[in-house]
C-alpha cells in the first residue's frame, strides 16, 4: 500500500513539473494559427505543452457541462460569450478567476462586468462583438443618421436585382437593438442587478419592435422572406446590396471581395423611445473548475489576453479587442472603430443562468412575427414570455 | 413457413432443460449469477489493478469481466449441461445488458427526478465562498450571504440541513471534497464527520443536487399537452403514415413500369434511380437544405422558370411539412421500387400469359394479378416502414431541425418536430434548458407508443407466429 | 429468407388461387384512393392559399407563365413520340412479320419520356451538388447572372462551368502529409480496385471462368487489406492544416475504422444468437427473442446522457472504442432476426447429417452453417457499416475535437457554422464522403437488395 502511494505521488509530481494543458477552442483558420503560435511561445517560456482541440462553438457549453465533472474536460476554453456563463457556473464547471487576474485596468469595464457573475469574474475577456450596419460606399456615399434618410437610401437602392437593406429578421440576437430601442428588455436592469422575475420582451415597446420588423419586410418591402445571414452577405459581396446588418465575423469575406465599405450604427427606428442598442457579447477565456493545472492554465489565459497578443489576434481575425491599450494601437482600423461604436452603444447580453430559458421561446416569437404580414404581435410575445417564466420558475 | 411441415426434432435428450416457466427462470437465475459473479470479480480485479497501477484505465473492468466469463462458462456447463443452449445467446445478451439495458434503466430512473443542466448533482461555482474550518475539523464557518439564510444557500432539503452535503475546497480549489452535514446554526455548518487532515479547507460551496420528484415530469408533459404532446404526436403519425403511402405509390408505379421486359435500357433507369438510396442520408438531406433555400435553391430557380413564385420551402410551417414528405419521397422511393421489382420477379410469368390469352388488358392484368400478389409481400414492408418513420429523427433534425416556429407551441416542439426530436430538443438544445429528466420522461412515453405500434404491426405481419416457430 | 412471412412460395404451384373478395375488400382500394385524392386537394388548396401575396424572390430569374411553355413542350414531345412510334411499329411489323400493337409501342415511348423526367428530377440534384463541389464561389449561394444570354446561366439552373476549379477539394487536403509507404499502399489498393472493376466488367460481358473468379477474390482481398492498413496506420499527426475541413481525410479514416469494427462486431454478436433462435428448442428462447426486439425499441439517443455517463465512467469517453461499443449494442435484435430468418431457410438435413456423423451442435454451427452464411454475413456487415457511416448524433456527443470527428459530424459542422456555412466545402466533402458508400452499394447491390427487401426493414 505504501509503495503504491509512493508511485502515486511520484506520478503526481512528474505531472506537475511539466504540465500538459488542454484547450478547447472554436477558432479556425488564421485565428487557430495565432493560438498555436501563442501555445508555442508559452511552451518555450514555461515548458508546459498546450494541446489545442477544435470544438464547434455551439457545442462547447454542453460538452463542458457533461465532461468536466468526469475529469474529461479541457483546462481552458477559448472562448465563450457571457450568455451561458451563469448556466456554466451553476453547473459548477467554470472556476472564478479573480485571484488569477492581477490587474484589470487595461480591460474595458463593460467587458469585465459582462463576465462577472455573482461578484466573481468567470473569464478573462478577450474580445467583444455587436452587430452594426455595414454599407457599400459606392451605393451609399455618406452614412444616413436618421431613419428617414436611412429609408430613403435603402429604397433608392432597392430595384430589380438590387437591394437597399437586408438583415436576418428572424434572428432575435441580431434584432435586439430594435427591441431595446422601443423599450423592450430581457431582464429589468436596476442599478446593475438583473431582475429575472421581470421579463420585458412582451411589453408595449417589444410589440412595436415586432411590428417594425414586420414592416421592414412587408410595408417598406426591403427585406424579402427567406433572407438569412448567408443570403445577405452573398448579396453584399456581389455588390448588389447597399447596407446590411452583420457582425465582425463577415468582415473577412467583405474585405476579400474588395468592397469599399463603411460601418455605422442603425438609426433610431420611427416612434422609438430610445436609441438602437444591440446586444454586446463579450467572449472570454474560461477555466475548468475541475482542471488539475489551474495556475498554469490561467497563466496561458493571461498571456493570450495581453495587449500585444490581442493586437496580433485582431490582425488574424479582425475581432474587436477589449484591451484598452490594444484598441488604442488599432485606432486606425475601420472595423475596430466602426464596431467599437456599436459596442459602446450596446447592451451587454445578460449572463444569468435564466438566459438559457429565454433564447428558445423568444427566438421563436421573433421568427413568427416576420413569417407573414400583419400578425397579433402582442399575443405571440405574451405566449413566449409565459413560456419563459414557466421555464425559469 | 414451409419448414413447419416436419415437427421440430429434439436432440441430446440426456441434456433436456427443465421445461416450462420454471426452466426459464432457472436458466435466467443461473445466467444472472454467472454474469453477476463475473462482474463482481471484474470489479474487484480492476480495483486491485488501480491500486497497483494508478494510471490503469477504468475499462479494465470490462476486460477482467470478459476473462472471468470465459473461465466460468465451462464450469457452469459442467454443473448444468443443458445451459449450453443459452451460451449461444450469451454474447448478444451481455452486450444488450451492458449497452442497452443499463442506459435504459438509468434513463427511466432520471424520468422521475429533476435532473437537468442546472440540477446536475455537482458543486456550484457561482456560490463558492470563503470558509474557515474549526480546530476540531468538525464545523465550518461561512461568511454572511446577502439575503439568504444558510439552508437556502446550501439548497438543503430540510431546514436543519441534516443529511445535506457541503463541498469543501483547498486554496487551489483542485479537488472538491464532499462532506455530509449534521446540522446548521447561523453561519456555521456542523459536519457529520471530521474533515481528514489531508484536506485543507479554504472555500466551500453547495451542491446543485437532483432529487426524486415522483410523476412531476409526466404531469408537466400532460399539463401542456395541447402545446406539445398532442400536436407533435398527431404530426408524427401523419408524417409516418403519409410518407409511407406516398413512397409506396411512387415505388409501385416506377417498379411496375420498370418491370416491363420490353422496355429498352431499363437497367440504366434502375441504376440511376437507385442513386438516392446509395447516397448516405446524412449527406443528401443536408444537400436538400441548400436546394430548398428560398432565395438561392435550385428548386425555386426551376419554379421561377415555370413562372411560380418563390416557395418558402423551409420557412413556413405548412410548406416545411410538405418539404419533409418530398425529401423523404426522394430518399425512400428507390427502396420501394426495388422491393416492387423483386416481388414482381417472384410472380409466375405463366399467369400473365394465361391472362393475355383470355384477352385481359394490361390494366386488368395489373389490377387483378400484380397488385393482389404484391399485397402479401408489401404488408410487412409498409408496417416496418411506418415504425421506422415514426422515429425517423434524422430527416427532421437535418432538414428543418423541427422548425419553422409556430404559434401556440412550446419552443422545443415546433411545427415539424416529431416525438423523438421533441425529446432531443428538451435534453440537448439550449431552449430546452438541458432538462434531461423531462426528456427521459418523453423517452418513456415514446417507448410505450413504439411498443404499442410494434405489437399491432407484429400481429399483422405474423412476426409472433414466426418467432414462436 | 422467411422474414417476409407470406412470400408467394406458400401459394400453390400454380401461383394464384382465385377467391372472390368481399364487397368491402373490393371497394377498399377505391375508398382509400378517394380519401387520398380529397386529402391532396385540401392540401393543395391550403398551399395555394398559403402562396397568396407572397413576394417574388429577389435572387431568382422569373419567367411569366413559364409552365404554359413547359406543358406545350411536353405535348409536342408526346406528339413527336406518337409519330415515331407509328413509324417504329410499321417498320417492326414489316421486318418481323408479326403483329405489333401500336398502343404498346406508344406506351413504351411515353414510359421512356416519363422515366427520363423522373430520372432528371431524381438525379439532377446530385449532379448539381457535384458541379457545385468544383465551384470555388460557394455557388449554392451565388447570384445567377441575370444578363447572361444563356437561359441556364441566367436562371442559375446550371452552375457556371467556366469558373470550375478544384479549390474546394484543395481545402480538404490542405496541410495533409502522406508518407511514401501510404502512397504505395494506396497505389496498390487503387490498382487492385481497377483490376477488380475490369474483371467484373469482363465477367459481365464475356465468359466467366473459375480463374477469373479466383483473381477477382484475390483483388478484393488486396483492396480490403490495403484499405485496412491505411485506416489503421494513418495518424492525426499527418494533418497539419489549420482549418477543420483540412482534417477531412482523417474523419474518413475515423469513420471507416469505427464502421468496420462495428460491422465485424455485429456479425460476432448476432450469428450465434440467430442460430440458436432458429434451430435450438429450449424454454425461454421465444421470450428472449421478444426481449431483444422490444428493449431495442427504446429511443436510444434519448438515453444519451446515460450512455455518456456509462462510457466516461468506464474511461471510454471520447474514444473510438466507446463509440463502437455504443453502436454495437444498438442493432443486435435486427441482425439476430435477419440471421435467424436465413438459417431457417437452410435445409435442416445438412446439419442432421453432420450430427449423425458425430459432430456437436457447436461444430455443426461452425463447420456447416457458417460456411453457408457468407452472403447474409456480408449483408449484416454492410448494413451495419453503412448505418454507422451515416450516424452522427451519438458520434457528436461522445467524441470531442476535430481529430476525433467522423464524416457525418464534420459535414454537419460545415452547414451549421455559428454565422456562416461553407456550402462549397460541404459539396466537395459530400462528394468524396459519399463515394465509398455508393461504391459499396453498387458493388454489393445484390446482397444488399436481397437482404433489406426480405428483412422488410427500411434503412
Amino acid at each position: 500500500m505504501k509503495k503504491a502511494l509512493t508511485v502515486l505521488s511520484l506520478a503526481l509530481i512528474s505531472q506537475a513539473s511539466a504540465a500538459t494543458l488542454t484547450v478547447w477552442t472554436h477558432f479556425g483558420d488564421a485565428e487557430l494559427a495565432w493560438l498555436r503560435t501563442q501555445a508555442a511561445q508559452y511552451k518555450t517560456k514555461t515548458g508546459n505543452t498546450v494541446n489545442i482541440v477544435s470544438v464547434p462553438f455551439d457545442q462547447i457549453p454542453d460538452k463542458l457541462i457533461q465532461s468536466a465533472p468526469k475529469g474529461q474536460g479541457p483546462d481552458l476554453i477559448t472562448t465563450l460569450p457571457q450568455d451561458r456563463l451563469g448556466q456554466l457556473a451553476a453547473a459548477g464547471v467554470i472556476e472564478p478567476m479573480d485571484k488569477y487576474v492581477t490587474s484589470k485596468t487595461d480591460l474595458d469595464k463593460t467587458a469585465v462586468s459582462a463576465l462577472t457573475y455573482q461578484g466573481k469574474l468567470f473569464g478573462i475577456p478577450m474580445f467583444a462583438e455587436a452587430v452594426a450596419v455595414v454599407y457599400n460606399k459606392k451605393l451609399v456615399p455618406s452614412a444616413p443618421t436618421t431613419w428617414s434618410a436611412f429609408l430613403a437610401a435603402a429604397q433608392k437602392n432597392t430595384s430589380s436585382g438590387k437591394y437597399g437593406y437586408l438583415a436576418d429578421l428572424s434572428n432575435a440576437y441580431m434584432q435586439y437593438g430594435i427591441v431595446s430601442a422601443y423599450g423592450g428588455y430581457v431582464f429589468k436592469n436596476t442599478g446593475g442587478t438583473l431582475n429575472t422575475k421581470d421579463v420585458g420582451l412582451a411589453n408595449a415597446g417589444a410589440d412595436k419592435a415586432s411590428a417594425f420588423l414586420n414592416d421592414l419586410r412587408y410595408k417598406y418591402n426591403l427585406v424579402p422572406e427567406g433572407v438569412d445571414g448567408g443570403a445577405a452577405k452573398s448579396a453584399f459581396v456581389d455588390g448588389r446590396l447597399a447596407m446590411f446588418l452583420t457582425g465582425p465575423w463577415d468582415m473577412g469575406d467583405i474585405k476579400k471581395a474588395g468592397i469599399d465599405y463603411g460601418i455605422m450604427t442603425f438609426p433610431t427606428p420611427p416612434g422609438a423611445s430610445g436609441k438602437w442598442s444591440p446586444f454586446v457579447g463579450v467572449q472570454g477565456t474560461m477555466l475548468n473548475a475541475y482542471s488539475k493545472n489551474k495556475a498554469a492554465a490561467a497563466a496561458f489565459a493571461r498571456q493570450i489576453s495581453a495587449s500585444d497578443a490581442q493586437v496580433a489576434f485582431n490582425k488574424a481575425g479582425g475581432r474587436i479587442p477589449v484591451s484598452l491599450s490594444a484598441r488604442t494601437k488599432l485606432k486606425a482600423d475601420p472595423v475596430v472603430v466602426g464596431f467599437g461604436k456599436s459596442i459602446s452603444a450596446g447592451t451587454p447580453m445578460p449572463n444569468v443562468p435564466q438566459m438559457g430559458a429565454v433564447w428558445g421561446p423568444w427566438s421563436n416569437a421573433i421568427a413568427q412575427s416576420v413569417q407573414k404580414p400583419g400578425q397579433n404581435y402582442g399575443q405571440i410575445l405574451d405566449k413566449a414570455v409565459q413560456e419563459i417564466n414557466s421555464n425559469i420558475k | 413457413m414451409t419448414h413447419t411441415m416436419h415437427p421440430p426434432i429434439r436432440r441430446r435428450p440426456t441434456n433436456v432443460p427443465p421445461q416450462g416457466t420454471r426452466g426459464v427462470f432457472l436458466a435466467l437465475l443461473i445466467l444472472s449469477v454467472l454474469i453477476g459473479v463475473s462482474f463482481l470479480i471484474g470489479w474487484l480485479l480492476s480495483g486491485l489493478t488501480a491500486q497497483v497501477l494508478p494510471g490503469a484505465p477504468a475499462y479494465t473492468i470490462l476486460i477482467f469481466m470478459l476473462l472471468t466469463l470465459l473461465v466460468l462458462t465451462p464450469l457452469t456447463y459442467r454443473l448444468f449441461p443443458w445451459i449450453t443452449n443459452w451460451f449461444y445467446l450469451l454474447p448478444a445478451l451481455v452486450f444488450i445488458l451492458a449497452f442497452t439495458v443499463l442506459p435504459v434503466v438509468l434513463t427511466v430512473n432520471y424520468a422521475f427526478t429533476n435532473y437537468s443542466g442546472a440540477n446536475s448533482g455537482n458543486p456550484d461555482s457561482a456560490s463558492r465562498t470563503a470558509a474557515t474550518l474549526s480546530a476540531d475539523r468538525l464545523t465550518v464557518t461561512l461568511p454572511e450571504q446577502q439575503g439568504q439564510n444558510l439552508a437556502e444557500f446550501l439548497k438543503c432539503a430540510a431546514p436543519t440541513c441534516a443529511g445535506g452535503t457541503i463541498v469543501l475546497y483547498d486554496e487551489e480549489a483542485s479537488v472538491p471534497y464532499r462532506q455530509p452535514v449534521r446540522a446548521i446554526s447561523g453561519n456555521t455548518v456542523t459536519l457529520a464527520a471530521p474533515v481528514p487532515e489531508t484536506v485543507e479547507v479554504a472555500n466551500a460551496t453547495r451542491i446543485n443536487r437532483y432529487e426524486y420528484v415522483g410523476l412531476a415530469n409526466f404531469q408537466e408533459i400532460f399539463g401542456k399537452a395541447s402545446r406539445a404532446l398532442w400536436p407533435v404526436f398527431l404530426w408524427t403519425v401523419v408524417f409516418a403514415f403519409s410518407t409511407i403511402v406516398i413512397n409506396a405509390v411512387a415505388g409501385l408505379i416506377l417498379g411496375i413500369l420498370l418491370y416491363n421486359k420490353r422496355l429498352k435500357g431499363r437497367n440504366v433507369y434502375r441504376t440511376l434511380l437507385f442513386l438516392p438510396w446509395a447516397v448516405p442520408a446524412v449527406i443528401s438531406v443536408q444537400m436538400w437544405v441548400a436546394l430548398f433555400n428560398q432565395q438561392f435553391g435550385i428548386v425555386n430557380k426551376t419554379l421561377g422558370l415555370l413562372g411560380v413564385a418563390a416557395v418558402p420551402w423551409l420557412g413556413d410551417p405548412l410548406w416545411a411539412k410538405v418539404s419533409i414528405l418530398l425529401v423523404n419521397l426522394w430518399l425512400g422511393f428507390p427502396y420501394m421500387m426495388t422491393a416492387t421489382i423483386s416481388a414482381l420477379s417472384t410472380i409466375n410469368d405463366d399467369l400473365y400469359e394465361a391472362a393475355e390469352i383470355d384477352g385481359a388488358s394490361r390494366w386488368q392484368q395489373i389490377t387483378n394479378i400484380t397488385l393482389p400478389l404484391l399485397r402479401t409481400s408489401f404488408t410487412p414492408i409498409l408496417l416496418s416502414g411506418f415504425a421506422f418513420n415514426f422515429n425517423n429523427f434524422g430527416i427532421i433534425y437535418l432538414l428543418t431541425a423541427g422548425g419553422p416556429a409556430q404559434e401556440g407551441r412550446e419552443s422545443t416542439a415546433q411545427s415539424t418536430d416529431i416525438l423523438l426530436s421533441w425529446g432531443y430538443n428538451t435534453a440537448f438544445v439550449s431552449s430546452g434548458g438541458q432538462n434531461f429528466a423531462l426528456a427521459s420522461a418523453i423517452a418513456l412515453i415514446i417507448f410505450f407508443l413504439t411498443l404499442a405500434i410494434s405489437l399491432v404491426n407484429f400481429r399483422a405481419a405474423g412476426v409472433f407466429e414466426e418467432a414462436r416457430k | 429468407m422467411t422474414a417476409a412471412p407470406k412470400t408467394p412460395s406458400d401459394l400453390p404451384p400454380g401461383g394464384y388461387v382465385h377467391r372472390e373478395p368481399s364487397l368491402l375488400r373490393r371497394a377498399l382500394p377505391w375508398l382509400v384512393t378517394a380519401a387520398l385524392v380529397i386529402a391532396l386537394i385540401v392540401l393543395g388548396q391550403a398551399l395555394v392559399q398559403n402562396m397568396q401575396g407572397r413576394q417574388k424572390s429577389f435572387s431568382i430569374y422569373f419567367v411569366e407563365r413559364g409552365w404554359v411553355r413547359f406543358l406545350l413542350f411536353l405535348l409536342a414531345a408526346s406528339g413527336v413520340l406518337a409519330l415515331t412510334s407509328l413509324l417504329g411499329q410499321r417498320i417492326g411489323m414489316a421486318r418481323t412479320g408479326r403483329r405489333i400493337s401500336y398502343a404498346a409501342v406508344l406506351g413504351d415511348q411515353l414510359t421512356h419520356l416519363f422515366l427520363i423526367l423522373v430520372v432528371l428530377v431524381a438525379v439532377y440534384p446530385l449532379l448539381y451538388v457535384l458541379i457545385a463541389a468544383f465551384d470555388p464561389r460557394n455557388s449554392l449561394f451565388a447570384f445567377p447572372d441575370f444578363e447572361n444570354p444563356n437561359i441556364l446561366y441566367r436562371s442559375g439552373l446550371m452552375p457556371r462551368l467556366d469558373v470550375l476549379s478544384t479549390e474546394n477539394f484543395a481545402k480538404l487536403f490542405e496541410g495533409v502529409t502522406i508518407p511514401g509507404w501510404q502512397l504505395l499502399l494506396a497505389g496498390v489498393g487503387g490498382a487492385s480496385l481497377a483490376t477488380l472493376l475490369l474483371l467484373m466488367l469482363v465477367g459481365r460481358f464475356g465468359r466467366d471462368s473459375v480463374g477469373l473468379q479466383r483473381t477477382r477474390t484475390w483483388a478484393l482481398r488486396v483492396v480490403i487489406a490495403a484499405l485496412a492498413a491505411l485506416v489503421l496506420f494513418m495518424t492525426p499527426a499527418q494533418f497539419t492544416g489549420f482549418s477543420n475541413e483540412s482534417k477531412f481525410l482523417l474523419s474518413v479514416r475515423n469513420t471507416l475504422f469505427v464502421s468496420g469494427v462495428t460491422g465485424i462486431l455485429a456479425i460476432l454478436l448476432s450469428t450465434t444468437a440467430g442460430y440458436a433462435m432458429a434451430r435450438l428448442r429450449f424454454p425461454g428462447r421465444f421470450q428472449m427473442l421478444l426481449f431483444f426486439i422490444f428493449i431495442q425499441m427504446f429511443p436510444v439517443f434519448l438515453a444519451l446522457v446515460a450512455v455518456y455517463k456509462l462510457l466516461t465512467d468506464l474511461g471510454l469517453g471520447n474514444t473510438f472504442t466507446g463509440l463502437i461499443l455504443a453502436y454495437s449494442g444498438g442493432a443486435i435484435a435486427f441482425n439476430t432476426w435477419i440471421f435467424k430468418g436465413y438459417v431457417e431457410s437452410l435445409p435442416e438435413s445438412l446439419e442432421e447429417a453432420a450430427m449423425v456423423d458425430g459432430a456437436t451442435r457447436w461444430q455443426t454451427f461452425v463447420k456447416v452453417v457458417l460456411p453457408l452464411s457468407g452472403g447474409i454475413m456480408v449483408f449484416i456487415f454492410l448494413n451495419q457499416f453503412i448505418g454507422t457511416y451515416a450516424e452522427f448524433i451519438l458520434a457528436n456527443v461522445l467524441l470531442t475535437g476535430v481529430e476525433q470527428w467522423t464524416v457525418g459530424v464534420m459535414l454537419r459542422s460545415f452547414t451549421t457554422g455559428q454565422f456562416s456555412t461553407k456550402w462549397g466545402v460541404f459539396a466537395a466533402a459530400s462528394t468524396l464522403g459519399a463515394l465509398p458508400i455508393i461504391a459499396l452499394f453498387y458493388g454489393f447491390q445484390n446482397y444488399f437488395v436481397g437482404g433489406t427487401v426480405s428483412g422488410g426493414v427500411k434503412e
